[in-house]
């Protein structure tokens, strides 16, 4: 079954960006290119942030644009470069803000899963304006996945975190995708972050697609010298 | 900082000055009494409009991408920048009994000069534009990013406000609310046109210092300060001991 369905026009100053996607339950997708290429902008219109100027998104029964579904309703995830930590709640109240009074099923067990294994429990009390960047990184990952989303989207998240860090959460994710089965959709300008997060990729230059594909058909023939160029790097 | 502080209430050693023995209560008995009772009381009811209104309207203007906000500001601006005096003239000609809106109200029983509703309508006008502008700014360093990170996380706009922009704003929020009051509860030049009576206490002072000069000004002065001093006081020590707790 289709989860995933978009097409989304956005103007930028120097193209238009103009990209579909059919996502399945559960694919592992990246979308891979150079800065400003326009991977950030088809992120975006999918999280809701910024309204595509026309096209559709839909994600299962759920339409998302036209109209722009309000953010609140969007039944997914979305974390970018920046952690954007509520700097005046805790460490766990930041985790459990999406939670709020609501107490699902077998919420405490996974609170705790994602407080352990993204090594939590220490600071689970600490403000989050004295814990370090990578801390917060994991911070804001939990905080993600507490509510379990269907559609995880990923901005590169991983920018200005040391090797060491990126590889435990890279490999977190995956274990946790294996385990909830959501979609996820991964943005990077380095390949060998989206090469372990996804099956899947297409790469965009100025907005358009120009190869999709599994990873190994892409790497094999990369359809654009830039690609190619940008693959090797 | 100490010096500062002594050149900024140095002005308060006047209340020092020998001018007589002093007289609580001016030439009508009872009347400091009807005073403090008639500012705070309609001061109260100002601040809550203000407070009520203003606040969506500086939440419309610190987030609004439109261009028709600028056109918003200058009228927020505007009211600020008319002198109490004039505005004072102005209330009176827009709402008095000579027009149709005043005469209206007035044949409903709602008199709109000198009366409970004309003053707290005066406070309203000459403060909710400071309280506007100091919210505005307050709201707008909230970083917008924490209001999508918390929408995309199932929050309400409501619960928006309340669980990430009321609380990282609150500080300014204080200071707004606290200008807002001071604006509103010293209101004269406005006041004296449209409520001559019910007389709040600045309106009072003007008639002590005609009725019965200094000695009946001192005291009320006095009483003035020491009741319009502790809510924005006690706000801001609220607002600070939740930063910190938090």
């Amino acid at each position: 079954m289709s989860v995933l369905e978009a097409h989304i026009v956005k103007q930028r100053r120097a193209f238009t960006v103009d990209v579909r996607l059919h996502l399945r339950a559960g694919d592992r997708f990246g979308l891979f290119g150079a800065s400003g290429a326009g991977k950030s902008t088809v992120m975006s219109c999918l999280a809701g942030i910024e309204s595509p100027d026309a096209g559709r998104i839909s994600l299962g029964a759920t339409q998302l644009y036209p109209p722009n579904l309000p953010l609140h309703r969007r039944p997914l995830a979305y974390l970018t470069q920046g952690d954007w930590l509520f700097p005046h709640l805790t460490v766990g109240q930041n985790v459990c803000f999406s939670l709020h009074k609501r107490n699902p099923n077998g919420a405490k067990e996974w609170i705790d899963e994602l407080a352990e294994r993204l090594d939590l429990r220490r600071i689970w009390d600490e403000p989050v304006v004295s814990i370090s960047g990578g801390q917060a990184r994991r911070v804001a990952l939990a905080r993600m996945l507490v509510r379990r989303p269907p559609v995880v989207l990923l901005d590169e998240p991983f920018t200005a975190l040391d090797r060491a860090t990126t590889d435990e959460l890279v490999e977190a994710l995956r274990e946790w995708h294996a385990a909830l089965g959501f979609t996820l959709i991964a943005v990077d300008h380095r390949p060998e972050i989206l090469r372990r997060l996804c099956t899947r990729v297409a790469i965009i230059e100025y907005g358009r697609i120009v190869q999709e594909g599994p990873w190994s058909s892409v790497i094999a023939a990369p359809a654009t010298s830039l690609s190619a160029r940008l693959l090797s790097g | 900082m100490f010096v500062f502080v002594l050149a900024l209430l140095y002005p308060l050693s006047g209340l020092g000055a020998r001018v007589g023995r002093w007289q609580w209560d001016g030439i009508i008995p009872g009347s400091t009494a009807t005073a403090v009772w008639n500012s705070l009381s309609l001061t109260a009811i100002a601040l809550a409009v203000d407070v009520a209104v203003g606040t969506p309207v500086a939440y419309y203007l610190a987030r609004s991408g439109c261009r028709d906000r600028i056109v918003w500001e200058a009228a927020v601006l505007l009211s600020v920048l008319m002198p109490p005096l004039a505005l004072g003239i102005l209330l009176s000609l827009a709402f008095g009994p000579q027009t149709a809106l005043g005469a209206w109200l007035l044949r409903v029983g709602i008199p709109t000069s000198n009366s409970p509703l004309a003053f707290a309508t005066t406070q309203v006008y000459a403060s909710i534009g400071y309280y506007i502008l100091a919210a505005r700014a307050a709201l707008a360093a909230v970083p917008r990013e924490l209001e999508q990170v918390a929408a995309l996380l199932g929050s309400t706009p409501l619960q928006v406000f309340w669980r990430v922009t009321f609380p990282l704003a609150k500080l300014g929020l204080a200071a707004a609310v606290s200008i807002a009051w001071v604006r509103a509860l010293g209101e004269f030049g406005a006041v004296v046109v449209t409520a001559y009576y019910p007389s709040g206490m600045p309106v009072q002072i003007w008639i002590n210092l005609q009725d019965a000069g200094m000695p009946a000004v001192l005291p009320l002065l006095i009483v003035f300060l020491l009741t319009a001093l502790p809510l924005p006081w006690l706000i801001h020590l609220l607002a600070q001991r939740r930063n910190v707790s938090a």
